[in-house]
């Protein structure tokens, strides 16, 4: 897996247009206050894609499934319905893989929840890509360093613990990266990325007691 | 020793597969859960609960034979076949249907692990051990009373501990005395280049629900793309359209708001919005959200 974006900037230019980045940012209008509308963050990916009533933004499409081949900058997806999907990465496409990422951190046999727009040759133009992402509920059954055992329904999960990513609200909190005080026996919303090749999760959130 | 154990073990393993074998045998509840097994890979779904029904027949019997039958060897060499079947059949559904749950009894659901594989070998030592043993179990735990309980015990502990059905009676609190006397052992240490630090996904929670946020929903169209922190600040990026009368371009939208702030402590945030031509690196300009705000209705008196 490649480096995550909030660390992609190594060499000498990325961290010069970083450098630019950043001047323009803190440049930029100030604008204070909270809203209530939602985002796009990890969640977006399970909820239902809203259609637009301004016709002059194209009708967001969704696509589900495992990635059977990449070819270039187009993942080839078998939808879970037996349907198939031509998925087209672009420089604007934001991928998520426990944490925001670059096509590279993207491999043949991962998940992946899409949304984009469908473009006339068929394939679909990607604005947001959420790889291996999964949101279980499930039950602490135990507790270690770098690790949590959950249970989720009858099967045993291991939940790996991610310094620096994994964090968790408690009664409708903040997020925090305080983990203390996750309880054995406790219901969890857990939101990670699944891994393939032994089938643990990294987790990426951890909401407990709403 | 050994014809000691042998003999106060039988019994229990006895009971085991007589109360086991029974539940499957007589239970309302063996269809479904035979649905959930690998027994539906090799006899198909609709012979499954049947299949299981069999299984907990032979387990049954055998169990009573162990405990019931006096000096013959027959059943402690069906309960030694038993074992050896059911190890069998764990390695296939290991292998072939890893997802199934073994219906190694009523309350487990959970896939075949290796505590399954242990009870399964405790059915074939314990089967091979009766049928190796000379004489009745009852003659040698009469002859000792005390150390034949003991062992007894020990071997329905033994049993006990590789159920899952019976975990939340003592591995989980045993896990919480552990966790009291211990520690907890994901308290934060205090050290480390993360230790602290607000996490990026409170950062973007605290983002979304700011009117910064709902100011640019129309232009935004991509998750987050990268993040960075420097002097304090914590800058977000994300891929945008930006629509005027010259068309509509592809652009960078710049979200810069406190690294230290969380929904918890700036429910009012304040954050900075650019918007970034991407091929140009020109600033285009920001339209002020037009949101009214709300002020607080006047509270009327109540009418007596």
């Amino acid at each position: 897996m490649s480096s995550p974006r909030s660390t992609s900037a190594s060499g000498g230019r990325g961290l010069d247009r970083r450098r630019f980045l950043t001047t323009a940012a803190l440049g930029g209008a100030t604008i204070v206050g909270a809203s209530a509308l939602g985002g796009l963050d990890a969640d977006a990916a399970f909820a239902a894609p809203t259609p637009s009533l301004d016709p002059a933004v194209p009708a967001a499409a969704f696509a589900e499934g495992r990635i059977t081949a990449i070819n270039g900058s187009v993942l080839e997806v078998a939808a879970s319905n037996g349907g198939r999907h031509l998925i087209q990465l672009t420089n604007a496409t934001s991928i998520w893989k426990l944490e925001p990422t670059t096509a590279e951190a993207v491999k043949v046999g991962d998940g992946l929840y899409a949304r984009g727009v469908p473009m006339p040759d068929g394939t679909m133009a990607a604005d947001a890509l959420w790889v291996n992402i999964v949101n279980l509920a499930v039950t602490v059954r135990g507790i270690a360093k770098d690790r949590l055992h959950f249970a989720h329904g009858a099967h045993g999960l291991v939940g790996r613990v991610v310094p620096g990513t994994t964090a968790a609200s408690y009664l409708a909190g903040a997020l925090t990266s305080d983990l203390s005080q996750v309880r054995i026996g406790q219901s969890v919303q857990v939101l990670g990325a699944w891994r393939p090749e032994d089938g643990s999760v990294d987790i990426a959130r951890m909401t407990v007691g709403h | 020793m050994l014809t000691l154990l042998s003999a106060s073990a039988v019994p229990v393993l006895g009971a085991l597969l007589a109360v086991g074998g029974a539940a499957k045998l007589f239970g309302r509840d063996t269809a479904r859960q035979a649905a959930g097994t690998a027994l539906v890979r090799i006899v198909g779904a609709g012979r499954a609960g049947l299949a299981l029904r069999a299984v907990g027949a032979a387990e049954l019997l055998v169990g009573a034979g162990l405990t019931a039958s006096p000096a013959s060897a027959a059943p402690g060499m069906a309960a030694a076949a038993l074992g050896a079947g059911f190890l069998g059949y764990l390695g296939w559904a290991r292998v072939a249907a890893p997802e199934s749950s073994c219906g190694c009894s009523a309350r487990e659901r959970g896939p075949v692990t290796w505590r399954s594989f242990a009870r399964a070998a405790l059915v074939l030592a314990g089967g091979a051990g009766a049928a190796a043993r000379g004489g009745t179990w009852w003659d040698e735990v009469a002859a000792h009373p005390a150390a034949a309980a003991a062992t007894a015990a020990a071997t329905a502990l033994a049993l006990a501990a590789l159920s899952t059905d019976l975990d939340h009676l003592w591995l989980l609190p045993l896990r919480r005395a552990r966790l009291r006397l211990l520690g907890h052992p994901l308290a934060p240490t205090g050290t480390g280049r993360t230790a602290g630090r607000v996490p990026v996904a409170a950062s973007v929670e605290l983002l979304e629900r700011s009117l910064a946020w709902q100011s640019m929903s129309s232009v935004v169209r991509s998750a987050l793309l990268e993040h960075w922190d420097e002097g304090g600040w914590r800058i977000l990026r994300f891929a945008g359209l930006h629509q005027d009368a010259e068309g509509t371009r592809p652009v960078s939208v710049l979200f810069a708001l406190d690294a230290a702030a969380s929904a918890d402590t700036a429910p009012l945030p304040s954050v900075r919005v650019t918007v970034l031509d991407d091929c140009t690196d020109e600033q285009l300009p920001v339209t002020p959200p037009d949101v009214p705000v709300r002020t607080a209705l006047t509270v009327l008196p109540l009418a007596t």
